[in-house]
């Protein structure tokens, strides 16, 4: 059966590479026509919001792109593949997200944009409100959240790329001497050379093409990446069904065979056991994650190893060796009959060593089907019958390693049902975009557009992943490169290797394509709404354009430096900053876009409000779970509930006890003068 | 281009009476509140439904699929989904009203050079 790092056989991680500079080259192409396209435009405009002219395609593929992020084509293929059906709920409010995210605040942010012609987010509430103070504190929750979320997305970005070119000898070759190369540099002790040579990679290309062509090159990149996602996606979906009902029985669907599967699979279990080598070592043997091992016998058993390790010359044996066993008899049947699949008949496996755990929610299983915690039946030590096993994967919550109510208990799906329709709203990047379409009726198109887009790559993705864990068995330790093994399996199926290449730079086009947007809302933060706006007013244009480009690089530079030694919880740190930017700044922007008695007062109170009780409960995690990134759940819902509903409400108990705006400004941004009929 | 409230001084600023609130505003706020609304019946639909359907099921290998996906996820979700789209479509081309987004001729949108000279 296949394993990740054969997976990526020269020839697919060949197409990968060769994928991956025709796709930079078109970046790149794309950033020199957008700085082209600058010349004779006010450059501030241009070169943040493209001058507010964004068309169909252009508004909705960035929309859409941008907030599709990383996250769903490496987080979301990988939950799909761990946790089963139920993910179709958790992303469930995707089918009101464009709706949502475009509709509820477009057509009236977009007009007060204009009526206050204001170039960012900061630039809005500061106007609307007649407020610098407010306009400073945006641009400080701005710059605090999307600086931590930047780091994270260079790391994803970084790691996906080394996927694409594990393989290439040009690579390995770049990696041993780059390894070389920093040993003995304090800063740099201890990072993995390849991982470094990617950030570099990466980095530096997206903020040249960023700050070279500023929001154009932007949208226009996103465009392109949000192609290559939907492509990626719809060439996937088939071929996984193919290769799914080619295994089905005569007249069952490749779907339908795929669910009766996973009804029967069992979550697998973890731990370490120790490997004796059956010959006389005489050179270091090494033990290579992936490797298959088995324990024969009427019912064998089915380990992979989830960790590098290696048996010395002239000892027999390694001990703490980790490793994954596979639970579902269809799957361990499926591996050992499989043609490719290699088992190590070089070393055994001690029995005596096993030290195995099952997943907290969803690793029970009732033996003697009685509905009892019998002896040997409690394997996760929690003392409590959580779940007969099978069936798991196509009910919820879903199973789950840690978490002893399981992946997605109702608190929790009522808590992604305001994740990603309301608090998407929220992102002051999607907002930057509503305020930059020509004309409303480019909004509706593109509301219309991005709901067929959404339509087109969500639901599919469950199904493709759900099929994963049929085709791909064993990777549960490895889930983070699901996409990309997947990429490679179905082309490989076809005779098709090259087309691996497309496919797994939509992964890379979805981080790219957030990290570019990112990376533009933090310069324009500090040249429009610090230096332009607080500093020096009458700046000269030049400047202004000398200091977007020194700024833009700059914060690339120092995002791409602190990836070198990145924090570890990467998806916490953007849950983290997704939903804290959706708590500040989402209710004081409705209330200013709709609610004519809003004021300042009560707008930055319900900011600092919504800030400090999102923050709160992360805090409170330490002193509860232990860690910051396992926040305090109230009534165990998310922290972005406990958020939201705070500065909503201290936004509008604030209003109402200080003094109503000036009426000049509510006339101007909510009334015009009356006409007769 | 038309001169904005706020661009008055205090004693030339229009009474309340001689002000409306403006169309662009009340159609933008009613759009609001429908798509609020369509947020709550998803949320009021698709969770319950799956919460009662595919949650705590005593036997699952009784459970029932639709096109190969489970009936629980093929009604909560997969089917309002196609509903969503199609009530989006009505949304966007027959509910939503046009409006003239007019760009305010303020300073910020023309060069900051432009503005130094036109003081």
């Amino acid at each position: 059966m296949n394993s990740m790092p054969s997976l990526l056989a020269a020839s697919a991680s060949n197409a990968a590479l060769w994928t991956f500079l025709i796709y930079m080259l078109a970046v790149f192409s794309l950033a020199v026509l957008s700085n082209k396209l600058m010349k004779g435009k006010n450059f501030l405009s241009e070169y943040f919001l493209g001058s507010r002219g964004l068309g169909v395609w252009a508004f909705a593929l960035t929309f859409a792109a941008t907030s599709a992020s990383g996250g769903s084509f490496t987080g979301f293929p990988s939950k799909i593949y761990t946790h089963g059906w139920v993910l179709g709920l958790w992303i469930g409010s995707y089918i009101v997200v464009p709706i949502c995210a475009m509709g509820l605040l477009g057509k009236r942010i977009n007009q007060v944009a204009r009526l206050s012609s204001s170039i960012t987010v900061p630039d809005i509430l500061r106007d609307r409100f007649r407020s610098a103070a407010f306009g400073l504190i945006a641009v400080a929750l701005i710059v605090f959240f999307m600086s931590f979320n930047l780091v994270a997305q260079f790391k994803a970005g970084s790691l996906i790329l080394k996927t694409l070119v594990l393989d290439v000898g040009v690579f390995q070759d770049a990696s041993t001497a780059v390894n070389g190369w920093i040993e003995g540099i304090g800063f740099l002790e201890g990072v993995d050379a390849g991982y470094l040579i990617c950030l570099m990679t990466f980095g530096i290309a997206v903020i040249i093409y960023t700050t070279y062509g500023g929001f154009h090159a932007v949208v226009w990149t996103d465009v392109m990446q949000g192609i290559v996602m939907v492509i990626g996606v719809l060439i996937m979906l088939p071929l996984a069904l193919m290769l799914v009902s080619k295994e089905a029985p005569e007249g069952t669907g490749g779907l339908e065979y795929a669910t009766r599967q996973m009804i029967e699979m069992v979550p697998p279990e973890e731990g370490t056991l120790t490997l004796h080598s059956t010959g006389v070592v005489t050179e270091n043997l090494a033990i290579r994650q992936g490797d298959w091992l088995t324990l024969p016998g009427e019912s064998p058993r089915l380990f992979r190893v989830t960790g590098e390790s290696n048996i010395p010359a002239g000892s027999s044996s390694a001990s703490g060796v980790s490793v994954l066993e596979i639970m579902t008899p269809g799957d361990i049947d499926r591996v050992l009959g499989h043609e490719d699949t290699v088992i190590r008949s070089d070393l055994q496996v001690d029995l005596e060593s096993l030290e195995m755990t099952a997943y907290v929610f969803g690793g029970e299983e009732d033996r003697n089907g009685n509905g009892q915690l019998d002896e040997g039946e409690d394997r996760n030590k929690n003392g409590k019958l959580d779940h007969p096993q099978k069936g798991m994967y196509v009910t919820g919550p879903g199973p789950d390693k840690r978490e002893i109510n399981g992946f997605l208990p109702l608190s929790l799906a009522v808590s992604f049902f305001f994740m990603w329709a309301i608090s998407g709203s929220g992102q002051p990047s999607s907002m930057v975009r509503l305020m930059a379409f020509k004309d409303t009726i480019t909004l509706r198109r593109s509301i219309f557009t991005v709901a067929l887009y959404y339509s087109m790559i969500y639901f599919p993705l469950v199904i493709i992943f759900c099929c994963a864990r049929i085709l791909l068995p064993g990777m549960e330790n490895e889930s983070d490169r699901i996409m990309p093994a997947m990429a490679i399996f179905l082309t490989e199926n076809i005779g098709l290797g090259w087309l691996a290449g497309l496919l797994v730079a939509a992964p890379f086009a979805a981080v790219m394509s957030t990290v570019d947007s990112f990376l533009l809302m933090i310069s324009s933060a500090l040249v429009r709404d610090i230096y332009q706006r607080n500093i020096n007013p009458d700046v000269q244009e030049k400047t202004v354009k000398t200091l977007s480009y020194i700024f833009t690089i700059l914060v690339g530079l120092g995002a791409m430096a602190g990836a070198v030694n990145p924090p570890q919880f990467l998806q916490d740190i953007i849950v983290y900053t997704g939903s804290g930017l959706a708590a500040a700044f989402l209710a004081p922007m409705v209330f200013a876009l709709y609610w004519p008695r809003s004021n300042a007062s009560g707008c930055i109170s319900g900011m600092l409000v919504g800030f400090a009780a999102h923050l709160s409960m992360y805090f409170s995690g330490i002193f509860v779970n232990g860690s910051f990134f396992q926040p305090y759940r109230l009534l165990d819902f998310d922290p972005i509930i406990v958020g939201l509903f705070t500065s909503f409400a201290a936004t509008f108990v604030a209003t109402l006890l200080t003094a109503p705006p000036p009426r000049d400004l509510v006339q101007k941004y909510f009334c015009k003068p009356r006409t007769e009929s | 281009m038309n001169e904005q409230p706020s661009d008055l001084a205090p004693d030339q600023m229009p009474e309340p009476e001689e002000m409306e609130y403006d169309p662009v505003f009340l159609h933008a706020r009613r759009e609001a509140i429908v798509i609020f609304c369509t947020w709550l019946v998803a949320l009021i639909w698709a969770v319950p439904y799956c919460y009662m359907h595919g949650y705590n099921v005593a036997d699952p290998s009784q459970i029932k699929t639709v096109f190969g996906i489970p009936s629980w996820l093929f009604w909560g979700i997969a089917v309002p989904w196609i509903v969503a789209n199609l009530f989006t479509t009505w949304f966007c081309f027959g509910f939503m009203k046009d409006a003239e987004l007019v760009d305010c001729p303020d300073e910020a949108m023309e060069s900051p050079l432009e503005q130094v000279e036109s003081k």
